[in-house]
């Protein structure tokens, strides 16, 4: 196959965005998304060639498979898993649909009860106050899986990854802990 | 198979694509044997050339078009043929090739195909050229098609046909406009394993196309469209609401401008008048002003005259005064010295006696003056008091002095001669106790006196050193007698008497002569009184004339001083006179120069002034009327309207032009500045009216929004509702091993709740309760809905307009048995390559089946390349639900697959590929073994 690099006019922003690990959520980076939906082979081959692996999701992300994880963002996957666990179970409680996590609103209120709820559990993953939370957010914000607008975070498409997880977890028979690292591991 | 089954009857390639000769029956489903790569697929691919015709919608995998061509039609003998049962019978559609170009026409009869039709009686095929007549000779008029219009004939497109062409219509199309579309699902058939989910998308799109309103939204230019009024509107109100206190200030100006005007226009013509009348004021007025100064200063002259005169008077008058005073003075005076003199006759008596006195004195100094002097009265008074004094002495040691001492004790020579050495008061002393002379023992002193003796020889004394001569001394001392002494001593003493009675005489002389000086000096200071007294009586005698003449020179100073005072006063006045007189003409002069000055000054020569009465002014309700003497004031002041008005224009004008500048540019389509002003101050007084208008506007320009909106909304809905009876139709038999197979639409959330957002915004402004729900600015300023015009207009630009297709992804939903269903996006991952396969074609051949019309169905071919990864009994599913599309399979593998009924092997004889019917082999049901006989 040979790729036309002219045709793929939106390759310096899609690679800069990619490559930081940042998610490329649909609604967020309209354009890029629909640059990648139009030549989606082009560039997967292409990043393949420079040894990334390109995953597109139809639900609305994008972003580059990799195998090792700093432990920094080791840790910040473990956290933000746990968080969005939590969260959700939260919801689910309130009876809201998890599917429509992107129409939630997180804002300083549901995060001071999440902390209510849950401080025991988050304060064993050395969560210490709801500050923590918020810091937690706004690291996961930078890699695009949330973003912060209008006083409140907004979960993006790409939380998907965490929700199928978390679905594949909730359909095995023991969903502890353990298989929850297992699975973070699996997703860096 | 008793009923008659429209469609393919078989497939003929004649010197093409490799095969000298090949012939595939299409009736019912086939199986190609053949190794890989000896031409199965170009066989199948030959089909491309009848039934989709436009090259651009054919695909030859790698392969160039040109090589393609060249590849198929090697020479103009070259053909490829389709025997088609129609409703209207038999027909053949074929492709010859044109010769070295590779050029290909096409052409179509009704009536069977015999390949000796096509061939020479010497075996040689029958070329281009030759062919239809060839044909007309068989008894089979063909006709030459161009592309396009056979295309039209296949596909039943009645538009583009002739009346008098035979029915050929292949594909019975719903919608003859999808044939497109048909075409490139029917390519896509003939190579099934590239179908992938986009491609199924994008088909299905096209397949429903006609039930959905499949327009592209611009949805920002909609917007755009919609809410340009209002935006405009907006902005325009924006700009007046900034601005507020700039037009309030403007409308200040303006007001004052037309003030301005309307005075301007009232004082024009009168300060016109003025003007023309002034020379001749200023001439008069300055002409009475300068004679009126001259007699003021003939005046002036007079009266200083006048006052000269009385100063000098006044002086004379005052020098009277003095004197006048000065001979009161003098008489007060003299009054007063002579207080106590009752009359003249009483100095005169005084004078007289003084004269007396002083005559005696005169007598008694003329006797005194005849006497001896004094001071020789003094002298001979102590001579004679001294020989008084030394005979009184005498007198009292008359008994027991010295001398007698003396004369006791020593012999007479020595006695003698002391007497003449001691002094006779010596030998007066009396010789007693404490007295001067003392006698304590009178041997030792005639001793002493004996040794004295010694000493003296005859009248001389010889003392040790010394020799003192004796005999021209007398003895000192004699004794006299008491008688004698007391004679004497009565002597002295009368003479003393009458020397002290001299002596008194001559002293009073001098006295007295003192005192007749004094005398004299008394009679003079008399004789000037008696002069001064006199005087007095006479200055006494005219009293009351003096004090009248002095009443008069009082009175006479007063009036003259009076007279001063007036004078001066009306000097004054006189001099004020003149300054006023001055001050005017000075003040007539700076008018005219003003005057001259503002004339030339005149600003209302110039426009507008010109045509200032037909510019909007406010009447001036002033009255206009001139007097001469303020003309200068009131040309300045009208000047300065002229220039204030100026300043106002200049100022509006600016104002204006900031405010254009800002944005505002609303009113600049009326026809003057004046009315553009007024229209923006009834628009700002009604600020809050355009403010709801402008939500108004707003919200309708949302409900227009929303109708189209309403279009996507309704075609996604339409589409999920073809989408599930699409669904129910491949799922009518079960494929493979799956349970669950579908394709369903999976809404894009976010867009879909962003129009759904604005679709029931423009619902509650339509229902009208939106003006108890929102506030004012509910539309212009909702959050939710700002934020999904947004997400619309970002998806809409990235996109270049809103489909139907952007709202939503496919998924297919796969679940085998025992599975829960699970969504994939990608049918090549879904499951294995046989069910993959399957899954494919049957989505495929559905969609066909959905465009085709289904009161006729003709049977079509499709073709299933490495069928040997399908087990039977999938093979048999697939050919059964194929029949039930319409369609009737091939398979391609190099194994025979004895599902189908037809397995042909393809041959090969000097390196071409050939198939005959004669290699056909029918499988039937055993249970059906009556073999028909081939036709």
């Amino acid at each position: 196959m040979t790729l036309i690099l002219t045709q793929l006019t939106q390759l310096q922003p899609l690679f800069k965005l990619l490559s930081s690990g940042t998610h490329l959520n649909r609604f967020q980076d309209t354009e890029l998304w629909v640059e990648l939906e139009n030549q989606q082979s082009h560039y997967q081959d292409l990043f393949a060639a420079l040894g990334f692996v390109l995953v597109v999701d139809g639900r609305g992300f994008a972003y580059f498979k990799t195998d090792q994880g700093s432990s920094y963002t080791g840790k910040l996957t473990r956290r933000l898993a746990l968080l969005l666990m939590l969260l959700f179970e939260y919801q689910a409680d309130q009876g809201l649909h998890l599917f429509q996590f992107q129409q939630w609103r997180l804002d300083t209120a549901l995060l001071e009860k999440l902390w209510q709820q849950y401080h025991a559990i988050l304060e064993a993953e050395e969560m210490n106050s709801p500050q923590m939370l918020t810091e937690i957010l706004d690291s996961a914000a930078r890699v695009g899986f949330l973003v912060f607008e209008d006083q409140a975070y907004r979960l993006l498409t790409a939380v998907h990854r965490y929700l199928d997880l978390f679905e594949e977890l909730a359909q095995a028979e023991r969903p502890d802990q353990l298989q929850v690292e297992n699975a973070e591991e699996a997703l860096f | 198979m008793s009923l008659i089954q429209y469609g393919f009857q078989k497939l003929v390639l004649l010197n093409s694509a490799g095969y000298s000769r090949a012939e595939l029956p299409l009736d019912d489903s086939v199986s190609i044997i053949a190794p890989n790569n000896t031409g199965k697929t170009s066989l199948i691919n030959a089909l491309q050339f009848l039934l989709i015709l436009n090259k651009q919608h054919m695909e030859f995998g790698a392969h160039s078009f040109e090589n393609t061509r060249r590849f198929y039609f090697p020479d103009n003998s070259a053909y490829i043929l389709l025997e088609v049962l129609l409703p209207s019978g038999m027909a053949v559609i074929g492709c010859v090739g044109k010769g070295l170009s590779h050029d290909y026409e096409y052409f179509a009869y009704q009536g069977s195909l015999d390949l000796d039709d096509y061939r020479l009686d010497d075996g040689k095929l029958v070329t281009q050229p030759q062919l239809i007549g060839r044909l007309f000779e068989c008894g089979k008029p063909a006709k030459i098609y161009p592309q396009a219009e056979l295309r039209a004939l296949l596909y039943g497109n009645r538009q583009k046909q002739r009346s008098d062409d035979p029915d050929f219509t292949i594909f019975p199309l719903e919608f003859t406009s999808q044939a497109a579309t048909y075409q490139r699902i029917l390519t896509r058939t003939l190579r099934l394993d590239r179908l992938d989910s986009k491609e199924v998308k994008n088909y299905l799109l096209e397949i429903f196309k006609n039930d959905l309103q499949d327009r592209r939204v611009d949805f920002k230019s909609e917007w755009d469209k919609s809410f340009a009024d209002v935006n405009y509107d907006k902005s325009q109100y924006d700009a007046v609401f900034r601005n507020q206190t700039l037009i309030a200030d403007m409308e200040d100006n303006q007001q004052t401008r037309r003030t301005l005007r309307g005075k301007i226009t009232l004082w024009r013509p009168v300060i016109e008048q003025g003007l023309y009348e002034w020379e001749a004021y200023y001439n008069n007025t300055f002409e009475q002003l300068t004679q009126q100064l001259k007699g003021l200063v003939v005046d002036i002259q007079a009266l200083e005259n006048r006052q000269k005169a009385v100063y000098k008077d006044q002086a004379e008058t005052d020098n009277l005064l003095k004197g006048q005073q000065k001979i009161e003075q003098h008489c007060q005076e003299l009054t007063l010295r002579f207080e106590f003199v009752s009359d003249l006759l009483q100095l005169q008596n005084q004078r007289q006696s003084l004269q007396e006195q002083r005559d005696e004195r005169v007598r008694v100094i003329k006797n005194a003056e005849q006497q001896q002097s004094p001071e020789s009265i003094k002298r001979n008074l102590v001579k004679v008091g001294k020989e008084h004094a030394d005979l009184q002495r005498q007198l009292a040691s008359l008994n027991n002095n010295l001398y007698l001492q003396l004369q006791k004790l020593l012999p007479t020579d020595s006695f003698e001669l002391l007497t003449r050495l001691l002094a006779k008061s010596v030998l007066s002393l009396p010789a007693t106790e404490n007295s001067a002379v003392k006698l304590d023992n009178a041997v030792a002193f005639q001793s002493f006196a004996a040794q004295l003796e010694n000493n003296l020889s005859a009248n001389r004394l010889e003392l040790p050193g010394l020799s003192l001569d004796l005999s021209a001394l007398e003895a000192n001392l004699t004794l006299k007698t008491a008688q004698e002494l007391e004679t004497e001593i009565s002597d002295c003493k009368r003479q003393l008497v009458e020397l002290q009675n001299l002596l008194q005489t001559v002293e009073t002389l001098a006295e007295k002569k003192r005192q007749q000086q004094e005398l004299e000096r008394q009679i003079e200071v008399l004789d000037a009184d008696i002069t001064d007294y006199k005087e007095l009586l006479l200055m006494q005698a005219n009293g009351a004339e003096r004090l009248q003449i002095l009443a008069e020179v009082l009175q006479k100073l007063e009036a003259l001083k009076r007279e001063e005072l007036t004078l001066t006063d009306q000097k004054s006045s006189i001099s004020q006179q003149q300054d006023d007189n001055k001050i005017t003409q000075k003040e007539l002069q700076s008018q005219h120069q003003r005057i001259n000055n503002a004339r030339h000054q005149r600003l209302d020569q110039h426009p507008p002034f010109t045509y200032l009465e037909q510019l909007p002014f406010l009447p001036c309700m002033e009255m206009a009327k001139l007097a001469m003497p303020v003309l200068a004031d009131r040309i300045e002041s009208y000047n300065r309207d002229c220039q204030k008005l100026n300043t106002l224009d200049d100022n509006l004008n600016r104002q204006l032009m900031d405010l254009h500048r800002d944005g505002l540019n609303k009113f600049q389509t009326q026809d003057s500045t004046e009315q553009e002003l007024d229209a923006l101050f009834a628009y700002t007084v009604n600020l809050s009216q355009e403010q709801a208008a402008i939500e108004r506007k707003a919200r309708s320009a949302v409900v227009q929004i929303a109708a189209i909106l309403r279009d996507l909304r309704d075609s996604l809905e339409t589409l999920k509702r073809r989408m599930r009876e699409f669904n129910n139709k491949i799922n009518r038999r079960q494929l493979s091993d799956l349970k669950v197979f579908k394709i369903e639409p999976r809404e894009e959330e976010a867009l879909v709740k962003a129009i759904q957002t604005l679709i029931s915004t423009s619902e509650q402004v339509e229902s009208g309760n939106s003006f108890d729900l929102f506030d004012h600015n509910a539309v212009l300023d909702d959050k939710e809905l700002n934020h999904a015009k947004d997400t619309l207009i970002k998806e809409g630009e990235a996109r270049g307009g809103l489909r139907v297709e952007h709202l939503f992804r496919l998924v297919f939903i796969i679940a085998k048995e025992n599975q829960t269903p699970a969504e994939f996006e990608d049918i090549d991952s879904a499951a294995s390559n046989g069910t993959v396969l399957m899954a494919k074609l049957i989505t495929g051949l559905a969609m066909l089946n959905q465009m085709q019309d289904p009161r006729k169905t003709i049977k079509t071919a499709c073709y299933l390349d490495e069928a040997a990864s399908l087990d039977q009994h999938n093979q048999r599913n697939l050919i059964e639900i194929a029949a039930e599309f319409g369609f009737t399979l091939i398979f391609a593998s190099p194994e025979p697959q004895i599902t189908a009924r037809y397995c042909v092997p393809i041959g090969t004889t000097n390196g071409k590929n050939h198939i005959s019917r004669l290699n056909w082999q029918i499988l039937e049901p055993i249970n059906n073994a009556d073999l028909k006989p081939l036709p």
